[in-house]
């Protein structure tokens, strides 16, 4: 492997240190290699090229270090897989770092280190990005997780030297497309051989989705004793626990803060804290969290209201309304801020008893969502407001067309759920929401039996009209589109239907670019769409 | 959150740091064996100070092990890299070769490598002629690195310390770092000392 024709980033924050591993990367062959001194130059040149290698100081001063700067560069997906991604640092942050990483890196580097030890990390690396570039291709949010599979057997089948990597990658393809038993067999199969973390995880994850979770519990209980430091044995864990028992589940975040006290784990604490009405709990979690964050990149619009929330709850109104005006100042305003805003704020002034003012701030809450797509946590926000303002109807309203919109969101449906708990109905939510989700489920299910017995234009009809409405849906999206496509195949061509299966498709692709059944709608357009007409492009 | 103790040995580990810059410079500016000889005493203090710290966090519950899949050829690679022989040493150590057909294992990476170059390191001192290091799955599950040396073998009577320079931190080290790595099914790494049958002494590390 020969790093004369890659092109490297080395981000340090110390000009001397920089020079000096510019020129141990000069002679290792490296010719073109940019630099930044910190994470905000970093993430604009990450996105103005591709790099082959970054090289990263852990230390990159005021606060920030290298570890962050990965997991922002994950959380956004702005870092390629193909990407190598080292990270120097000194002895005593190493044993810090290397153990409680939410991303690991490719590899550390330990200072002081050689030329000859930077280049063959380096190589060492990017070989093992060549080998799995093929698979790498199918990965991510644009990529087919089908193809993906298929790479993962091709290469397993070469007997690739890189097999357990791509073993790990087919279990997590295996869960994305729901084959719980193959995915099962596979770590059991992984685990016969030798222990390791991942695989024990992915075991339990398989277990939990197959509503085994006393099973799942075990294993990740067994997972925490071998491995305490493993972040994503409590993750998975505290989901579990959290559809049961929330005071369990926050213990179980409380022990992963100590192992990470990263603002996304202080978020969680925070908000299992409000669901158990630790309010305490939730105020110090959520402070800390704002306060690390205020200028920080992972900061959120949830922090801010779950700190008024948690205020507002031990009566500390003053403080509550403060922490809400306070979001003007850190965030850019945009429509989904007003509305978060004013939905807190009513909140605030509804538990503080003064109606009035609790109306207003709701109003305007109300005519901020008629101005277009709110996110889903804000909308929830104002069904909130709503219930608590005594406005139940108009909280279902919206919750109800959030719910279509998402129908396959569980994550979405969850908190919805808790939207309904908070406001004292948690039963009447449950069933209310599953039957907006089976309602769903059953108008794609009916239009596909319309189109088998061959009213495709009935089904087109029903899908369309439910498409337009739920602009989120993926799959009403999807199955628009199908529709539409099958009827052309079968009646020859409509380019006013086919421009309206690309419109659909696009409108998918937006909603979810994950979606699992994606690629087969697009390769169909592609099959029926005649030269000449809308390409649809891999943008 | 460290206590004291760590506190001092953090200390004391950068005051050695800046030490060793200071002597690696006066080496580069005026060679000499004196100065030589003071960098790998700095770089011996150092670990030492690394293993002191590691076992009080072991006896105070709070020593973090990075467990993750490792390349095995990769990282024997690397212990070669690492591996400085004293100048003049005319011991042969050899590396095992075959490392790539276990493919990767979950251990700690820096902590086994730190517990092995001290390992190699001990051998070197008792060793005649030549030190192996050899690698092996274990039959009823996990790996086995095993250091031989031709010397002349554990002494009987204190097999567990006398091999380590008095002290026997390296060894207590090496049990700590072997006993920290568990599995979710109870099983736990060791290290095992013997000799060989040939003579010279065996040391085991093995990881579950």
């Amino acid at each position: 492997m020969d790093l004369r024709d890659k092109y490297g980033l080395l981000i340090d924050d110390m000009a001397d240190m920089r020079a000096t591993v510019r020129i141990q990367l000069a002679d290792g062959g490296l010719e073109k290699c940019d630099q930044a001194r910190n994470v905000k130059e970093a993430v604009q040149k990450l996105s103005l090229r591709r790099y082959d290698l970054i090289v990263c100081d852990y230390n990159l001063g005021q606060g920030a270090d290298g570890q962050q700067l990965l997991e922002l560069l994950r959380r956004r997906q702005i870092l390629p897989l193909t990407t190598a991604f080292l990270i120097i640092t000194g002895e005593t942050s190493y044993e810090q770092v290397a153990t409680a990483a939410e991303y690991a890196p490719d590899d550390y580097l330990l200072k002081p280190f050689t030329a000859d030890a930077l280049r063959t990390r380096l190589t060492r690396i990017l070989e093992k990005k060549e080998a799995l570039a093929p698979l790498y291709r199918h990965l991510g949010p644009k990529g087919d997780p089908v193809q993906a599979l298929a790479v993962c057997d091709e290469l397993l089948a070469q007997g690739s030297r890189y097999s357990l990597d791509i073993l790990r990658h087919k279990g997590e393809l295996l869960q994305t497309l729901n084959r719980s038993q193959e995915a099962l067999a596979l770590y059991e199969g992984v685990l016969q051989q030798r222990a390791t973390p991942w695989a024990t995880v992915g075991k339990a994850r398989v277990l939990a989705a197959g509503g085994d979770d006393t099973a799942a519990k075990e294993q990740l209980a067994g997972a925490l004793k071998a491995y305490p430091n493993y972040l994503a044995a409590y993750d998975s864990l505290a989901a579990i626990l959290e559809k049961t028992d929330t005071e369990a589940a926050q213990a179980v975040m409380e022990q992963s803060l100590a192992v990470a006290p990263t603002t996304q784990r202080q978020r969680r604490v925070g908000a299992l804290a409000l669901e158990n009405e630790d309010y305490v709990r939730a105020e110090e979690a959520f402070k800390r969290a704002v306060e690390k964050d205020r200028t920080g990149f992972f900061k959120s619009h949830d922090d801010y209201a779950g700190l008024a929330r948690s205020y507002s709850a031990q009566g500390k109104v003053q403080e509550a309304l403060a922490t809400v005006k306070d979001m003007s100042q850190y965030f850019a305003a945009s429509p989904a801020l007003t509305a978060r805003q004013a939905a807190v704020e009513s909140q605030v002034y509804a538990k503080a008893g003064n109606a009035e003012a609790a109306k207003a701030a709701l109003q305007k809450a109300l005519q901020t969502r008629q101005g277009g797509d709110l996110d889903p946590a804000t909308q929830l926000e104002i069904a909130q407001a709503c219930f608590t303002s005594g406005s139940a109807e108009q909280a279902k309203d919206i919750i109800r067309n959030l719910a279509e919109d998402h129908h396959e969101n569980d994550q979405v449906l969850a908190e919805a759920q808790k939207v309904f708990a908070r406001a004292g109905l948690g039963d009447e939510g449950g069933v209310f929401l599953d039957a907006t989700r089976k309602r769903m489920v059953k108008l794609n299910n009916d239009a596909v039996a319309l189109a088998k017995a061959g009213e495709l234009d009935q089904a087109i009809a029903m899908l369309t009209e439910a498409a337009d409405r739920l602009r989120n849906n993926c799959q009403v999206a999807i199955n628009a589109a199908l529709a539409l496509l099958m009827n052309i195949h079968r009646k020859g061509m409509d380019t006013s239907a086919l421009a309206r299966a690309h419109h659909y498709i696009l409108q998918a692709r937006h909603a979810n670019p994950e979606h699992p059944r994606l690629e087969e709608v697009a390769s169909f357009y592609r099959k029926v769409a005649p030269p000449g007409t809308l390409i649809l492009d891999d943008e | 959150m460290d206590t004291l103790l760590a506190t001092v040995i953090h200390d004391a580990k950068n005051g050695l740091a800046t030490l060793g810059a200071w002597l690696e410079q006066a080496r580069a500016q005026t060679p000499s064996p004196a100065l030589e000889e003071a960098c790998r005493q700095a770089q011996r203090i150092n670990t030492q100070l690394v293993e002191l710290l590691a076992l009080h966090r072991g006896s105070e519950g709070t020593l973090r092990l990075a467990i993750a899949d490792h390349d095995l050829a990769d990282f024997v690679d690397d212990l070669k890299a690492e591996w400085l022989a004293p100048p003049q040493s005319t011991i042969t150590v050899s590396w095992p070769a075959d490392a790539g057909r276990i493919g990767a294992w979950a251990f700690d990476a820096y902590q086994v490598k730190l517990v092995l170059l001290d390992v190699l390191r001990n051998a070197l001192r008792h060793a005649r002629t030549t030190v192996a290091l050899r690698l092996a799955v274990e039959p009823g599950g996990g790996i086995r690195f095993t250091v031989q040396d031709d010397g002349p073998g554990f002494p009987v009577a204190h097999s567990a310390t006398m091999h380590d320079q008095g002290s026997g931190l390296g060894l207590s080290f090496a049990r700590l770092i072997a006993r920290e790595h568990r599995t979710p099914n109870g099983k736990h790494g060791d290290i095992e000392m013997k000799n060989a049958p040939q003579g010279g002494a065996l040391f085991s590390l093995i990881l579950p």
